[in-house]
């Protein structure tokens, strides 16, 4: 199951932990914001895990998608 | 602060229509408003949300979301709902729920009265625009006529754009700044103090009050099979110009004679461009122009006397001071995006393509549809010249 990571941008002030921690799917734009390009597919879940634990702002959040 | 293009008015001019605005020479006191509708009926729950969904209601502040879906939504959760009416109108050109203010409080306030009192809310939270006193003073008159036996709590939101978005209210309401914050939960499951929150602009409260009041046929008999009903719209201008129509009116009868061959900004500030030729072809339909990539938003539509990049130009540089401030990819891409949109306006090289690329980039990545709405706008300038080049 995929699910998604969300970016609370008032919090995020752009310090670009999370893409060192899941460059996979995390780029940063031309002001060092996280630019999220795709799903956290299961195999990215704990690295994801670990950008929302680590994320110096707390400004992560990871979001699964509603059951169906 | 770099002033709108269009100023926010209070003084609207606001003409006869065939069913919100019907009969202004009355005036907006409630002792008229009593004669022409009778007394507020009690409606129960499901046969309002029958009826909403049967004339597929939806909202009128740009987003054209199901009634139905929101009110069942708030109903559903566990706590006692809260009703919420939006009059802040941060789009500085549009005036409907001004005029509405001004002209037909009473249907806004029976529309969130009737509604609170299906869902057992026990208050009503009214949202005033700060930079419009006349419509400040004119709900805080129409109040004073009511007795309603419910809570109505008073705010006054900022003269800001973003003022009067959705969760921004939530936290006027809740005593912080008026802006802006991540949702995470649709505000109708947990919005003021976690509990459910129906919130909506004036217009919807509006239609909604003349549905409960006049009944499920006579607000059908206006409008398509499909869209049934009326909607409001704005023509800016110096004096703007508040019209109500039913859906499935030609543009060409609403549209000034003076605006033929010269392209429109229709939905404000976050809509788009389009050739007058397109737009006259059409019907006023949420459906229709959603289909064609133009939609209705809020129901403004603009003919400035500038070229269309020069005006857009404007316009970004007044929405990017709009920004918040808060969020970095808003912060630093709308200055951004004014600058590639001037430099379109001065006929620059690479302009198009960088404001083509900032649009992309700045695109679902704030706390509010603030960045969404402004690339939109460059997006359709962009298509309009492709178009015209073409
Ligand atoms: S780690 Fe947190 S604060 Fe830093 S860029 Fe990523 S989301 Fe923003
Ligand atoms: S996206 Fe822009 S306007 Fe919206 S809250 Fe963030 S900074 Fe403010």
């Amino acid at each position: 199951m995929t699910a998604r990571l969300r970016v609370d941008w008032p919090s995020c002030k752009a310090r670009g932990l999370c893409h060192e921690l899941l460059p996979e799917i995390v780029d940063l734009d031309e002001w060092g914001y996280p630019v999220v390009g795709g799903e956290v597919t299961p195999d990215l879940l704990a690295d994801a895990r670990a950008a929302v634990r680590m994320c110096p702002r707390l400004a992560l959040r990871l979001e699964r998608p509603p059951p169906l | 602060m770099t002033a709108p293009p269009v100023r926010a008015s209070d003084r609207p001019r606001v003409l006869e229509g065939p069913a919100l605005l019907s009969g202004l020479a009355d005036g907006p006191g409630l002792v008229a408003h009593r004669r022409r509708y009778g007394d507020l009926p009690r409606v129960a729950l499901d046969d309002l949300l029958a009826a909403l969904d049967r004339l597929h209601v939806r909202g009128r502040g740009g987003a054209a979301f199901p009634f139905a879906t929101k009110l069942r939504t708030a109903a559903e959760g566990r706590r006692r709902p809260t009703v919420v009416v939006n009059l802040s109108e941060g789009e500085p050109a549009s005036a409907k729920d001004t005029a509405l203010a001004l002209a037909r409080p009473h249907l806004v306030l029976d529309g969130a009265v009737a509604v609170a009192r299906a869902l057992g809310a026990r208050e009503v939270h009214l949202v005033l625009p700060c930079e419009r006193p006349r419509a400040v003073a004119a709900v805080e008159a129409a109040l004073a006529e009511r007795h309603d036996r419910l809570r109505t709590v008073l705010h006054t939101a900022d003269a800001r754009f973003v003022a009067g978005q959705a969760r921004a209210v939530l936290e006027l309401m809740a005593g912080r700044a008026n802006l802006p914050v991540t949702a995470w939960t649709p505000e109708a499951v947990a919005g003021h103090r976690g509990r459910p929150t129906l919130l909506s602009n004036a217009e919807t409260w509006a239609q909604v009050g003349r549905l409960v009041l006049v009944g499920e046929q006579r607000y059908a008999a206006l409008g398509t099979v499909e869209e049934p009903g009326t909607t409001l719209l704005t023509i800016s201008g110096t004096t703007p110009r508040v019209h109500e129509v039913p859906y499935g009116t030609p543009w060409r009868e609403v549209l000034p004679e003076e605006w033929a061959g010269r392209p429109v900004l229709l939905g404000g500030f976050h809509g788009t461009w389009v050739p007058w030729e397109d737009l006259a072809a059409r019907t006023v339909s949420v459906a229709a122009m959603r289909a064609a990539g133009t939609p209705l938003g809020a129901g403004v539509v603009v003919c400035p006397d500038e070229p269309p990049p020069a005006y857009t130009a404007r316009v970004v540089d007044y929405l990017a001071a709009q920004s918040a401030r808060r969020c970095g990819p808003c912060l630093n891409g709308l200055p951004a995006l004014a600058a590639a949109v001037h430099g379109v306006a001065d006929g620059s090289g690479d302009a198009e393509r960088r404001a083509a690329e900032l649009a992309g980039l700045v695109s679902g990545r704030g706390a509010c549809a603030h960045p969404d709405g402004t690339a939109r706008l460059v997006r359709s300038l962009l298509a309009l010249r492709a178009e015209v080049a073409s």
